[in-house]
């Protein structure tokens, strides 16, 4: 690969577009985004606006219900007119959706009504107004300068991580949550102790006297965030909810949703990348236009990593602005945000790649890009929806932007662990497609089967490649294999772990048989006995080695699962010598066992290839039946 | 300059091309014929390197035909023009005369005198909105902006106008005085006769006959002699007036002065018919395709 070659790709791909431009054309574009944004940022930063002035009461100023329907934009307040109740009701379609009429000692909410009965709207306006009143009050109480005369109660509530080995002590009058280093002011009795508990969210209020009145700003211990559950995001909140006070019935479950919207900002460019991407990528191949760049004195890695660039950098440059929009409004995005996203928008591009290479029309691409786009974001939010409560969220790079814009450390493990698999599939990805460049299988509308052994026979030169090949496919095997612990692990022990012996023996066995074949296809080795040997030990040993990648599981950890245990076995307790020398030897012996199976089989053509690939799979699950069974 | 030994060319269990070898002296302008499926673009791909050989090589001056090196003095013009239809002709030459290195004001000269030369107008505009024999011709000023030794053209002339061929037939010729040696593959067989200074008939995917046009004739086409007589004789057919016999050699035209002068008449006219490329291409591909059917000593 020549840089000089690949960035002249990158700017022709950047710009071949312009000279078919006209400027007006090129106006409406820059309208559109800049429309776009606007929109985006005034809907962030405002918030939708759709229900204001909804409902209309009717109320004096001077009443003490007019705070909370003037602070709240989805009532109207409307000057009051005593004849609209002179019946002893207020009648629907007029002016009132409710009415107030102030009385000595309190006052009286009228709803509109129809046929004798509240409407529909004034009961949600009463509704409405409650929780309006509500939120005026603590609004109120917030404000009020004496906030233990406000707030007599103080709960420190302390998320742990589940499945940690931290002990909680109930009603721990300890300060391990730092409850007592508030500038507290004392209103009342003295020698009241702190209320809080040292941890847990059961914490208890521990004394009835005590009148410590720290503010509870923040996380008080560990990953924690907010106050009343939701992370805070610094000085940036976007949905209003780090304030400092309020009910037990504010206590929420530490659910990132802020970070989550957020987030989402960061992946949204790369659904519209990708389309383009994948677009530009299937042109090249429809009506042969990229067959000159073949004939043309460079390299095919030059060619696709060229045309890949601006992509990827205008992912960069979309994110980078995202991290400095959020950090103008005060957010806590930075770095890590951008380096979590860099592995996925490589994910992104390098499926959409291998995807154009197979698609035959722009129909096929809009399929891969529809697959795509639904498969990784899915991989990207749904880990990351927990990632307050469980190490498995850092399966996803996601998390870690999380975290950023949350304020959170996290470790260089985590970090690893979140960017190392997508990054590494991403450089797979392109390592096969780019064996696909090629006139052979650009130009031609080859089956999707012949072309994936085209991708895979592409990197094989004689027996021994075979296990380099296998070695690259262990990161697909290791996510299809996630996917199949993910969709079993709900269902009853019984019937998951039979399920994941045989998904995973299949998963296993076709990794390494494909490669196998491929090779036996496209006559890169001789169909005879010693070579199928050769193959099958290749293959066998390859996965074996590689496999042991899936340890990496370990490091995070699925507790507590026994679907993951039964497909990485990652819960042995305390192993024996006997079951450290099971554990080291038998996989080995089973791989090379199996995949030598498949080899006599591909030796001989598809069919017995197919014969062999099954009585592999059989024996895998057999063996996963006498053997991982016994240690999981 | 080229040499190819032992092709072939397998796509799955389909074989394109099977053991054909020919060479190109450098300056020489080679034509590669036959009926469609015959093997003739797959050829070609693997002389521009777009093709790994399945057997045997392809060599330009020495080196292979996928190396950079060679692919950098060698133009290659496709059956169809593929060309990035957003972008403007100017900018697209660049852009390739980029790829292969020439610097910009080199580029810019050479662009502008290929443009010239194939008469192209509308420089700046969109490649999408021009005729396809306008696209043609940008097509072909690709193929020259890494002014190359070699040229690869693939049915230049497919599909267009007949003026659009015949200019282009020109314009081939031109680029051959030059002494660039061009590998020619066309439909048209008088375009092959008029450009070409040997060819190959492939049909297939094997080449059944090759030389110069001469040597062709003189090896597989045979010239008729058409003869006129005043009266009738042996084998003869009458034709108005006068009676007609196609003999094959000159000892056979005097087999019928002979014949005619004892029957009191003498000859009348002698016409000479040379065997056209199309008749000797014809000629092979129907004795090839009889061949495979109807025994291996052909294909031998």
């Amino acid at each position: 690969m020549r840089p000089k070659t690949l960035l002249r790709i990158a700017r022709w791909e950047a710009t071949k577009g312009f000279g078919g431009l006209d400027r007006g054309a090129v106006a409406v574009g820059v309208a559109a985004v800049a429309f776009v944004l606007a929109v985006g940022v005034v809907g962030v930063v405002g918030g939708v606006a759709i229900e204001d002035g909804i409902y209309r009461v009717g109320v004096e100023e001077d009443s003490d219900l007019y705070g909370p329907v003037a602070d709240d934009p989805a009532f109207a307040a409307v000057e009051p007119n005593p004849e609209a109740i002179d019946g002893g009701g207020l009648a629907a379609g007029g002016r009132y959706d409710l009415y107030v009429e102030d009385r000595p000692g309190g006052a009286r909410l009228y709803l509109a009504e129809s046929g004798g009965e509240p409407t529909e709207k004034s009961r949600a306006a009463l509704a409405a107004l409650r929780g309006s009143i509500d939120r005026y009050n603590d609004r109120r109480l917030s404000a009020e300068d004496n906030a233990s005369a406000a707030f007599p109660v103080t709960v420190t509530v302390r998320y742990v991580e589940r499945g940690g080995s931290e002990v909680v002590a109930a009603g721990d009058a300890g300060d391990a949550s730092g409850a007592d280093d508030g500038d507290s002011t004392t209103d009342g009795g003295a020698g009241g102790t702190d209320g809080s508990s040292g941890g847990g969210a059961t914490g208890s209020d521990g004394g009835t006297t005590g009148t410590d009145t720290e503010t509870t700003q923040g996380a008080t211990g560990g990953d924690t965030e907010g106050p009343i559950g939701a992370p805070s995001l610094g000085a940036f909140d976007l949905f209003g909810t780090a304030g400092t006070t309020g009910t037990p019935s504010d206590i929420q479950p530490p659910f990132p949703f802020q970070s989550l919207v957020l987030a989402f900002l960061f992946v949204l460019p790369l659904n519209f990348l990708i389309q383009a991407y994948g677009s530009s990528m299937l042109s090249e191949r429809l009506g042969r236009r990229g067959e000159l760049l073949l004939v043309a004195p460079v390299g095919r890695a030059d060619i696709v990593f060229g045309k890949t660039l601006p992509y990827a950098a205008a992912s960069v440059s979309i994110t980078v602005a995202i991290v400095a929009g959020l950090r103008l409004l005060g957010g806590e995005a930075g770095l890590l945000s951008v380096l979590a996203v860099a592995p996925l928008t490589l994910l992104f591009l390098a499926t959409t790649f291998l995807g154009s290479l197979f698609a035959r029309s722009f129909k096929e691409l809009t399929f891969v890009t529809v697959t795509i786009t639904t498969l990784l974001t899915t991989y990207a939010f749904v880990p990351a929806i927990f990632a307050e409560t469980s190490a498995v969220a850092f399966v996803s790079p996601l998390t870690l932007a999380i975290k950023d814009l949350t304020g959170t450390a996290v470790t260089p493990g985590q970090f690893a662990f979140a960017l190392g698999p997508p990054t590494l599939v991403g450089a797979i990805c392109f390592f096969f497609g780019l064996g696909l460049y090629r006139e052979e299988d650009l130009f031609t509308q080859r089956a999707i089967q012949h072309k994936a052994l085209d991708a895979l026979a592409e990197r094989i030169r004689r027996p021994r490649s075979v296990a380099a090949v296998v070695v690259l496919l262990v990161p697909f095997v290791f996510v299809a294999e996630l996917f199949a612990v993910a969709l079993l692990f709900a269902l009853p022990v019984a019937v998951s772990i039979p399920l994941v012996f045989a998904v995973i023996a299949v998963i296993e066995e076709l990794a390494k048989g494909l490669p196998i074949y491929a090779g036996f296809a496209h006559d890169r080795y001789g169909r005879t006995l010693p070579v199928s040997l050769a193959v099958g030990a290749a293959a066998g040993i390859g996965f074996f080695l590689a496999e042991k990648l899936t340890l990496a599981v370990q490091l995070v950890g699925l507790p507590g699962s026994p679907v993951a245990d039964a497909a990485f076995q990652t819960g042995f307790g305390a192993p024996t010598p006997g079951v450290i020398a099971l554990l080291a030897f038998a996989p080995l012996a089973l791989h090379v066992a199996t995949s030598t199976v498949t080899a006599a089989g591909a030796s001989r053509g598809r069919s017995t290839f197919v014969l062999g690939l099954c009585s592999a799979v059989l024996v895998h699950v057999a063996y996963n039946a006498a053997v991982v069974s016994r240690v999981v | 300059m080229i040499e190819v030994r032992g092709l072939r060319k397998e796509y799955g269990a389909f074989v394109a091309v099977e053991d054909s070898s020919f060479t190109v002296d450098r300056g020489e302008v080679f034509g590669i014929i036959g009926p469609n499926g015959a093997g003739k673009t797959t050829t070609l791909k693997s002389l521009a390197g777009l093709l790994e050989p399945t057997e045997g090589s392809v060599e330009v001056s020495g080196e292979p035909a996928d190396a950079r090196e060679t692919r950098r003095r060698l133009g290659f013009l496709p059956e169809e023009s593929p060309l990035y239809e957003e972008m403007t002709a100017v900018s697209y030459l660049e852009f390739f005369a980029d790829l292969y290195d020439v610097p910009d004001d080199v580029a810019t000269t050479r662009i502008h005198d290929a443009l010239d030369r194939l008469e192209l107008e509308h420089r700046r505009r969109a490649i999408g909105d021009m005729s396809k024999g306008m696209k043609r011709k940008v097509a072909i000023a690709r193929s020259l902006v890494n002014d190359p030794d070699v040229l690869v053209y693939d049915e230049p002339a497919s599909g267009l106008d007949p003026l659009t061929t015949n200019y282009i037939i020109e314009f081939t010729k031109e680029l051959a005085a030059e002494g660039r040696t061009i590998v020619f593959s066309a439909h048209n067989l008088y375009h092959v006769e008029e450009v070409c200074d040997r060819v190959a008939i492939m049909n297939e995917g094997r080449i059944v006959a090759e030389g110069a046009l001469g040597d062709l004739r003189d090896r597989y086409g045979a010239t008729e002699y058409r003869v006129f007589t005043t009266v009738e004789v042996p084998g003869a057919s009458a034709e108005g007036d006068r009676y007609r016999r196609v003999v094959e050699s000159m000892a056979d035209v005097e087999s019928v002065r002979k014949a005619a002068v004892e029957n009191g008449g003498a000859i009348d006219d002698i016409r000479t018919v040379e065997p056209t490329l199309e008749g000797l291409f014809l000629d092979l591909a129907d004795s090839e395709g009889r061949g495979h059917s109807d025994s291996e000593a052909t294909e031998a």
